[in-house]
């Protein structure tokens, strides 16, 4: 698989009626990247999948791979987990897996092995020959993903797959998430665990009221926020950051104290000032997590 | 998980209608549904049988008693019974008042008393015709030896002109027109079930919401015809074994002949289940695909079910006169065509022509249908929630 591949989505809009769903969204994911997509509530993630996915014609814009644009034999190469989840469930669990390995063009016998494959994966191999329905939700849920990669999948287009997932079968769907991306997969999922996007993706994509309003590695993101730095001086009177220009304390922890530097303003004069003032015990750089880089981004969006 | 646990194994790739007609085939069968339904209907159908042909052997006989000169009669009157097919007993009463007394007891059905030659039938409050007729004939025999005459002289001396028919009517005796109600009713019950499970099916699968993941690897068009295909042979397969059931059971009792429709006839009635299948079942699938929940399926497809009963009627209404202007026009429009056309064509003889213009017709409308319940079933079946609206399934 060569690494040049990847998915681009080419301005597309999608509105029902008075309501836009998405408008003019764009963002490309190259093979090999792990791409989280985040965004409040009806901000257009499962709208921009299902038009990925052709369940859905955009009003405009288009989706393409590998430079050309997809057609259902493209699409049938991508594995899709929506966000309600669906399957059978009067069906047997490696029917269910070898039916849909088919109906992506795989042949049968090469179905039926790649789904006891991803059964015993997934810890579900004892369970093959029963019911989905016999499943916990959590179990079906593993199903669901076995599902969307049963027939080694080009792409990988996942809405929500964390939802509802045990700590440990959190950490198994990361491992497969991740190493289906190092394979070079382009996958594509969505989450509101927002740790657990900065800890697992390449890049972020966040999207708000239909646009695309951030993307790039949370590095990236960072680099539009404010600096903050936590100091400790335990002997410092209580206003001795007062002199120090574009400085704003935030936070206050016994002596521990948070500032935000504003835009170009030099921690080390932040930290001379402390030292000015007694002994430094702590200086501590702290990136904003992701959760506060969305709050800001889409605090800045509705403004 | 082997070749044996999901039917075809194999390492082509097959046609997705293919594969989804091939999961409806195989997950139908396995079903208690499907064991449970069919051996359910046989057992209904051959109780039904049997159940007919035991209350046809159980007409008891007949008893009459003859009392004082009216027992001459006995043996004339037994044979003209049983040239009439009524089986009857005969045995002497001695007394005429007691043998009343019988009558009205209801252990003797009719006494005979008076002379050979004018006999009296007296019975409680009817009296078979057959019986009548057979103690007429007796009596008449007697008078006209008494008279010295031979019966059998007179007989043809009385004989009716004969009647010889240039174009003689093609006959339509009852055993055809029972066939074709039965056929009528037969299609009637399966075009409805069968048609009910597609749209239960379409139904299961946005309620389940496992369409998005099929529509996001096959056509709604396939996905569609596959489902139908798979159906349709499920129901193929429960009516040739419920029909098989019946004719044997049929064959055994002996309670009929067994209708004289041949391998073409039957050949002819598959054919026309396929086609009205084909056509109510599209239809089924794209008015099930508007609703998302199994509780609305029944007032969604409400409309195509009276379609149905409305042609169903229509059997009723053309049979009497299978080639009149009714049953005629009715038999040519493809609503009604799969039955009624099959049905005309049991009872009855058709021109040709007529069965060309139904089947066109109907394999036209199909056609249309289909592309209209393809492009309904696509936009309505990712509209999970209320009620999609016709037109706006329709516009998309």
């Amino acid at each position: 698989m060569s690494t040049e591949r990847s998915l681009e989505i080419r301005g597309i809009s999608k509105r029902y009626g008075e309501t836009v769903a998405v408008q003019d969204l764009g963002f490309d994911v190259h093979a090999g990247e792990l791409f989280g997509f985040v965004g409040r509530n009806g901000a257009g993630k499962t709208t921009t999948m299902r038009i990925v996915l052709g369940v859905l014609a955009p009003d405009a814009g288009e989706v393409r791979w590998d430079g050309r644009p997809l057609d259902l034999a493209t699409r049938r190469r991508i594995g899709y987990m929506p966000e309600e989840r669906g399957l059978y469930p009067k069906m047997r669990l490696s029917e269910q897996l070898a039916y849909l390995g088919e109906l992506h063009g795989m042949a049968g016998s090469e179905a039926r092995a790649s789904a006891v494959r991803w059964l015993d994966r997934f810890g579900l191999k004892d369970r093959a020959n029963d019911d989905l329905q016999a499943l916990s939700l959590g179990n079906q849920q593993r199903v669901q993903l076995a599902a969307a990669l049963v027939f080694g999948p080009d792409v990988l287009v996942l809405d929500e797959p964390f939802a509802g997932l045990d700590p440990v079968a959190v950490d198994v769907m990361a491992g497969v998430l991740r190493e289906r991306a190092d394979a070079g997969v382009p996958v594509i999922f969505s989450s509101h665990e927002l740790e657990l996007v900065e800890r697992l993706c390449d890049r972020v994509g966040i999207i708000d009221r239909g646009r695309m309003v951030a993307c790039g590695t949370v590095d990236e993101l960072r680099a539009g926020e404010q600096e903050r730095r936590w100091i400790d001086v335990p002997g410092a009177p209580g206003d001795w950051e007062a002199g120090v220009p574009g400085v704003r304390l935030v936070q206050a922890d016994g002596t521990r104290r948070l500032f935000e530097l504003d835009p170009g303003i030099d921690d080390q004069a932040l930290l001379q000032s402390a030292l000015n003032t007694g002994p430094v015990r702590e200086f501590e750089r702290v990136e904003p997590t992701l959760g506060e880089i969305f709050r800001t981004v889409i605090e800045e969006a509705a403004a | 998980m082997n070749a044996r646990s999901f039917g075809l194994g194999g390492t082509r790739r097959l046609p997705t209608t293919f594969l989804v007609a091939r999961r409806e085939v195989l997950m139908r069968l396995r079903s208690r549904v499907f064991a449970g339904g069919t051996i359910v209907m046989a057992a209904l159908v051959v109780v039904g049988i049997v159940a007919a042909s035991l209350l046809a052997g159980k007409t008891n006989p007949v008893r009459v008693g003859f009392s004082g000169g009216s027992q001459a009669l006995e043996r004339s009157f037994t044979a003209s019974a049983a040239a009439l097919g009524t089986n009857v007993t005969v045995s002497d009463i001695a007394d005429v008042t007691a043998g009343k007394a019988q009558v009205t007891a209801g252990t003797l059905d009719v006494l005979v008393i008076g002379s050979s030659t004018a006999p009296t039938a007296v019975a409680k409050d009817a009296i078979l015709s057959n019986v009548e007729s057979a103690l007429s004939l007796a009596a008449e025999a007697t008078r006209l030896s008494d008279a010295g005459l031979s019966p059998a002289s007179v007989k043809s001396a009385m004989a009716l002109v004969p009647v010889q028919l240039l174009q003689p009517k093609t006959p339509k005796d009852n055993e055809n027109l029972f066939a074709g109600l039965a056929l009528g009713i037969l299609l009637f019950i399966a075009l409805g079930q069968y048609g009910n499970m597609v749209a239960q099916g379409v139904v299961e699968e946005k309620a389940t919401r496992i369409m998005e993941i099929l529509l996001a690897t096959i056509q709604p068009s396939r996905l569609l015809a596959g489902k139908v295909i798979g159906i349709g042979l499920v129901g193929l397969l429960q009516l040739t074994i419920v029909g098989a059931a019946a004719l044997v059971a049929v064959h055994v009792t002996n309670v009929a002949a067994i209708p004289a429709l041949g391998l073409a006839g039957i050949l002819g009635d598959i054919f026309w289940f396929l086609l009205g299948f084909l056509f109510y079942a599209t239809a089924y699938a794209a008015v099930a695909s508007l609703v998302s929940r199994q509780e609305e399926v029944q007032s969604a497809v409400a409309p195509i079910g009276i379609l149905l009963i409305a042609g169903y009627l229509l059997v009723y209404a053309a049979l009497p006169n299978p080639s009149g202007p009714l049953a005629t026009v009715c038999s040519l429009l493809p609503p009604f065509a799969p039955v009624l056309m099959a049905v005309r064509m049991a009872a009855t003889d058709v021109p040709f022509w007529q069965v060309g213009v139904a089947v066109a017709l109907t394999l036209a409308s199909i056609g249309g249908l289909t592309w209209l319940a393809g492009r309904i079933y696509a936009n309505a079946a990712m509209r999970i929630g209320a009620r999609v609206r016709f037109m706006d399934a329709f516009r998309g």
